[in-house]
């Protein structure tokens, strides 16, 4: 039996949101620790991977480690049916057929509750084990996102060069070309607006902007973002939840030339 | 480590190709391999810049062809990858005849074996001061032994490349790609007999698809609705969606290379995957394909994409490439069927002498090889099925086909073809001192009417398309043609199928013909009627009458059926040898809207009928082929096509037009593309680039509505080609004369003659010259 009970129907709204466009079917996995989620897109470039932690749910049991297979688009429909501030509690039994989402108003006497039918999908599951990477960035957010977007409409790929102390964004195309560097700063009012870089060694990579545009759908869930890169291994780009995370595991491009 | 699968089997590929195992990799197996652990340690242990460089990058894989992965440590130095490697096969010679069966069990062994080595190893190298273990100069080194080990690994003996079992498409595509590189046809039968011979003593019953993926078809060429040939648009669509990239970025390298397969095969390799998927196999390619091609309907697009997608995703190396080249329906790599049909000729006898273990001379190979040919060559002519000639090939083998192959109604045999001729002389001087016949060439199309046992009719193309949905008619008319006192159960009739107009009751010309529907016609719907024009018959009652003499089967052919005018008629025909009165004949055809004459040889053994010949014994003697008819028409080069595939970097075709003094305007008249050789499309490329324009000139007339009408460039009007033409016809879409006969006026099946260096753009035919030309054509009369 599982019921998580989520203080506000917004959390997992913007969830799902991030995620709905690059990969459809997924298998939610829950265990007593929390929910995660592993899914890889079409063309298999893109690895998702979610962890939605116990305490991110206001209550928060199971029993037993249950799978839930979902079509993301019909249920982002579903929890769209909800107000952001509703309480929303997901339902399901042992062996599901369906998962039910219950939303409360918080204000006035009203439930409203949708069953969503689940699908049995193949879905291999891989342990994805820590690693060290060349260089850790974090920035906010935000920035990062803006940094895609007007890119995107020079190249089809964005270089992510990393050096002493610096972060430069570039893209180049036909009708130009545009880079955006970021310095380390520290902002002691709003942390959050800090940049942090850390550096092993010098990263120069490049990755696929349409995927980039995937990823930076989860902006609304986190202040900043966390990029782990590395030459010739998926780089990580890292949201984190109240508890948890929601991670895109990306596997650069090759140069051109090569 | 970067990542580890928790299930066993779903998880044996490398992240990213090859190249890129040697950074980043995974283990599949279960079996525990303790390097890593000591491996951390170390990196942990160690704070020198090469070790750091080393940690991430983990232990090598190494897949060995399709068999089993084997895996080496991560310091892995050229000599131990040797060691594996060599482990390896010295476990496949010492058991050759049986080693696809053990290679199930060997990689474990083999893992064992090297792991304990190479762990062993490992300790030693922790022992090393850092300094000595120059891991940035390793890591090239194994890159290249890595290669080199795939590519050795890869084909242990050719005999074995292919395991039973499904066979990968990867397989097929090292074949095409080594096809593509080769001009020579000798070669290239050769690399195909060695793979068709590696099939069939491995997987015979997966020849018939391998061969159709050969010949880029899905089935025999009557069977409906199994053309590939996706467009253009389709395909860069489901290119850009998966691997990543805007469809403006994949035309744009589209229009650089001129092979969507290039480009693709370029995304591919610069986008890698994080995880391979399942390889493709022959079979699922082959099922996919077929899957594309019978989707219809309205969402048959997005299904479409959605398959190819799959696939595409799944590619790796040059499979995408001749992935997308089949789906465009030209694989291009140089192969003819000819070609594909030989190599099966000779791996059947390779592989039956192998087989019966028969010890035969160079020169008896020679001439079996040489009747091989012959029998499938011919047993594809009475049945063009593929599935059927091998099948049947496999069964009784090759040098049975003869029994086991012949025409039978409902399968459409490759009609017998005739070679042209340019003077009545020509023909004279061919049939000397033999028995022939003239027969009027009717400008219709080709019709192969089969009537079957079970009463069923059915009308194929000249191609072998099944036209039955086309004419209804002719399917409920063909039984009244059958004499009732004669008992007739099943017959092949060769005829032409002729637009008739039954008020007037003569002949219409071809473009009336084409105008018909071509799919789910109506009887009641029909406006353009067919006359059916029989001129052989091949089987009757089912007993092949090829080998007779056509005065026989005329004789059998008139002997069972009845004309019915305007229905159904024999092809008018003359017996002479007077070249006097065959001239006049051949006026008599064309003035009745006749091509002109068929002229064939009557009787003997080379009065038979032969399928898919282009033979000598018949003739064809056309109205524009002869001196003094068809005069050539000079145009005006206005805009030109850009060069795909061979053409690439030239135009490929070109835009023309006539002369109007009245107006002073070019008036397109039509598209021209044969009759250029290599050489001569260079030249114009360099003649016509530097007259290209950004917008065509306002005294050009063209179709401004349809897309179909423009040319990608626009030139200066500078250049005036003579070209010859097999008719002139009301076009929709070209201009030339539009404003006298208000439609204008376009060139069927154009031919470049040469460039006329000597005239003027405005010395070119005008329009009032095109106009007078149509209304002489006889057809019109």
């Amino acid at each position: 039996m599982l019921e998580g009970k989520f203080d506000e129907a917004s959390l997992l709204k913007k969830i799902i949101d991030a995620i709905k466009d690059c990969v459809q079917l997924c298998n939610f996995n829950c265990t007593e620790k929390g929910i995660t989620l592993q899914a890889v897109d079409d063309s298999r470039v893109l690895l998702v991977s979610l962890l939605i932690g116990e305490e991110a749910f206001t209550d928060y049991r199971c029993d037993r480690n249950i799978t839930l297979g979902v079509d993301l688009s019909s249920f982002s429909k579903m929890i769209k049916c909800g107000n952001n501030e509703d309480f929303l509690t997901l339902i399901a039994e042992d062996s599901p057929d369906t998962v039910l989402v219950v939303f409360e108003d918080k204000n006035r006497e009203r439930i409203s509750e949708y069953s969503l039918k689940l699908m049995d999908i193949d879905n291999e599951f891989l342990k994805i084990d820590d690693m060290d990477y060349d260089s850790v960035i974090t920035m906010p957010a935000g920035e990062f996102a803006k940094i895609v977007r007007d890119l995107k409409n020079l190249s089809e790929s964005l270089g992510i060069l990393v050096t002493k102390d610096t972060v430069k964004f570039l893209s180049e195309g036909d009708i130009g070309s545009g880079s955006v560097v970021v310095k380390p700063f520290t902002d002691l009012e709003k942390p959050e607006n800090s940049v942090k870089v850390s550096l092993k060694k010098p990263v120069n990579l490049t990755f696929g902007l349409k995927y980039l545009s995937d990823i930076i759908k989860a902006t609304n869930l986190a202040e900043s973002v966390t990029i782990k890169i590395a030459d010739k291994v998926p780089a990580l780009f890292e949201y984190k939840l109240p508890s948890g995370y929601l991670r895109f595991y990306l596997a650069p491009k090759f140069d051109e030339e090569e | 480590m970067f990542m580890r699968a928790t299930t066993r089997n779903k998880f044996t590929n490398s992240l990213f190709t090859t190249t890129f195992a040697i950074a980043f990799t995974l283990v599949g197996l279960n079996s525990v391999i303790p390097c890593p652990i000591d491996q951390k340690n170390m990196a942990n242990d160690s704070v020198s810049p090469s070790e750091v460089a080393a940690k991430k990058q983990g232990p090598v894989v190494s897949a060995f062809s399709d068999i089993k992965d084997v895996y080496s440590s991560k310091e892995a130095t050229e000599i131990e990858v040797k060691e594996v490697k060599e482990v390896f096969q010295k476990q496949v010679i010492a058991d050759p005849e049986d080693a696809t069966t053990k290679v199930q069990e060997t990689p474990k062994r083999i893992l064992a074996e090297a792991t304990e080595s190479l762990s062993k190893k490992v300790k030693t190298d922790e022992e090393l001061p850092a300094t000595q273990v120059i891991e940035a100069d390793v890591t090239t080194v194994e890159t290249s032994v890595e290669t080199k080990a795939l590519t050795e690994a890869d084909v242990p003996t050719s005999s074995k490349a292919l395991a039973a079992g499904p066979i990968p498409y990867a397989a097929l595509c090292k074949v095409f790609e080594k096809i593509e590189d080769e001009s020579g046809r000798l070669k290239i039968t050769a690399y195909c007999t060695e793979f068709f011979l590696e099939v069939l003593q491995s997987n015979p019953s997966k020849l018939v698809q391998i061969t159709y993926l050969f010949i880029n078809r899905l089935g025999p060429d009557y069977e409906p609705g199994l053309e590939l040939g996706l467009g253009e648009t389709l395909l860069i669509k489901a290119i850009g969606e998966n691997y990543g990239r805007p469809a403006a970025k994949i035309k744009a390298d589209f229009h650089e290379t001129g092979d969507l397969g290039i480009v693709a095969e370029q995304s591919r390799a610069s986008q890698p995957t994080m995880f391979k998927p399942k390889p493709l196999d022959v079979d699922t390619v082959f099922k996919q394909l077929t899957a594309i091609a019978r989707s219809t309907g309205k969402n048959s697009q997005g299904a479409k994409i959605s398959i190819i997608g799959k696939m595409l995703t799944a590619c790796s190396g040059t499979e995408a490439r001749f992935l997308i080249r089949s789906l465009e329906g030209k694989l291009r790599i140089g192969l003819a069927e000819k070609t594909v049909l030989n190599a099966l000729a000779a791996s059947f006898v390779q592989y039956e002498a192998a087989r019966d273990a028969k010890k035969q001379s160079p020169r008896q190979m020679e001439e079996l090889l040489a009747k091989a040919e012959d029998m499938i060559k011919d047993a594809f002519c009475q049945v063009p099925n593929y599935e059927i000639v091998i099948t049947n090939a496999l069964q009784y083998g090759i040098f049975s086909l003869s029994k086991h192959c012949t025409l039978k109604p409902g399968v459409p045999l490759k009609p017998m073809l005739a070679k042209p001729t340019k003077s009545i002389t020509e023909v004279l001087d061919r049939f000397q001192g033999e028995e022939f016949t003239c027969e009027y060439k009717y400008d219709g199309e080709r019709a192969q009417v089969h009537l079957l046992d079970s009463g069923e009719v059915k009308v194929y193309s000249r191609n072998s398309e099944d036209m039955s949905q086309r004419y209804p008619d002719i399917i409920d008319a063909v039984k009244h043609f059958l004499k009732p006192d004669v008992c007739t159960t099943s017959l092949i009739l060769d005829c032409e199928a002729v637009a008739w107009d039954r008020e007037a009751q003569k002949i219409l010309p071809f473009q009336v013909l084409s105008t018909r529907k071509r799919k789910d016609v109506e009887e009641r719907d029909i406006k353009v009627h067919i006359c059916l024009f029989a001129f052989d018959m091949l089987c009757l009652n089912g007993e092949p009458l090829i080998m007779k003499s056509l005065a026989e089967r005329r004789g059998l052919m008139e002997s069972v059926l009845s004309p019915v005018e305007g229905k159904f008629q024999y092809a008018t025909t003359m017996n002479t040898s007077s070249i006097e009165e065959i001239q006049v004949f051949l006026d008599k055809s064309v003035s009745s809207a006749c091509e002109g004459l068929m002229v064939k040889m009557l009787n003997g053994s080379e009065s038979g009928y032969e399928p898919s010949k282009r033979s000598r014994n018949w003739l064809k003697l056309k109205k524009d082929y002869l001196a003094g008819v068809g005069d050539s028409l000079d145009l005006v080069v206005v805009g030109a096509y850009i060069g795909k595939g061979k053409r690439t970097g030239s135009y490929g075709g070109f835009l023309l037009a006539t002369y109007n003094p009245d107006t002073s305007e070019y008036e397109t008249t039509c598209k021209i593309g044969t009759g250029f050789s290599d050489e001569d499309l260079a030249a114009l490329y360099l003649k016509l680039f530097p007259t290209v324009i950004s917008q065509p000139k306002s005294y050009y007339v063209y179709d401004t509505t349809n897309g179909n009408a423009k040319p990608d460039v626009w030139f200066e009007p500078t250049t005036v080609f003579e070209v010859l033409t097999a008719d002139l016809s009301l076009s929709p879409i070209y201009k030339a004369g539009h404003n006298v006969m208000g439609r204008g006026i376009s060139l069927r099946f154009p031919r470049m003659l040469r460039v006329r260096d000597d005239k003027g753009t405005e010395d070119a035919t005008s329009s009032d010259q095109i106009i007078e030309m149509y209304e002489r054509q006889a057809s019109l009369n």
